[in-house]
């Protein structure tokens, strides 16, 4: 399974990261996530979100759930950038591309790399108020 | 021995630093090492329950016996995405 994974500041530039695919013959779905900022938090209003990250650990965390996810489904690729820093309401903070064979296959390993994700990797956000 | 401690996200404000470091007598385990903490930085207390640790850059439960030169990190549960 060839893997990519980007821990960065800069924007996510999703035009890039499209025209970077790659894919074999045999592979015959491409599940992609974006994950953006919302305006609200819980009833607050919010103008971004202050992204964290113990770098070193959440690569190896996630390389870690990259391999779990090789053993699991018959996956050709996968492609994580997560954005860290400041990242303003309606800017995406999680982009996520799995390419595999099958529909069923590549949904099921991205969202669970999400839920993963989530789980495991040492990255925390902190709300900027917006207007009220 | 002596290991080093990092504290991330709002631990840093808790603590009023971002890491700092502890001697421990042989053997030592994390929760030896946590309850140390929480002498020094009480605030940590409140936290007691969330409290997520690593060594290096692998997640240890409180019985992880400690070596000299670990680098110990403190924080609360994750939330990235």
């Amino acid at each position: 399974m060839k893997r990519q994974l980007t821990i960065t500041t800069e924007p996510i530039d999703e035009v890039a990261l499209l025209a970077q695919r790659a894919m074999s013959s045999g592979m015959g779905a491409v599940v992609y996530f974006l994950g953006v900022v919302r305006g609200t938090e819980g009833t607050a209003n919010i103008s971004a979100l202050e992204y964290e990250a113990f770098q070193r650990m959440a690569e190896h965390q996630i390389n870690l759930l990259y391999d779990e996810m090789a053993k699991r489904w018959l996956v050709e690729s996968v492609r994580l950038v997560h954005r860290v820093g400041l990242v303003k309401t309606g800017e995406p903070s999680l982009w996520i591309e799995v390419v595999g064979r099958h529909r069923g296959e590549a949904f099921a390993a991205c969202q669970w790399l999400i839920d993963e994700l989530k789980r495991v990797a040492p990255i925390w956000k902190t709300p900027v108020a917006g207007e009220s | 021995m002596r290991v080093t401690v990092c504290f991330y996200s709002y631990f840093r404000d808790l603590t009023g630093c971002t890491a700092t470091s502890e001697e421990l007598p042989e053997g030592s385990t994390l929760d030896s090492l946590f309850q140390r903490l929480v002498a020094r930085f009480p605030r940590l207390a409140e936290m007691q329950k969330a409290t997520l640790m690593a060594v290096g850059v692998e997640y240890q439960n409180r019985s992880y016996v400690l070596r000299e030169g670990d680098e110990v990190s403190l924080f609360p549960p994750v939330q990235g995405g």
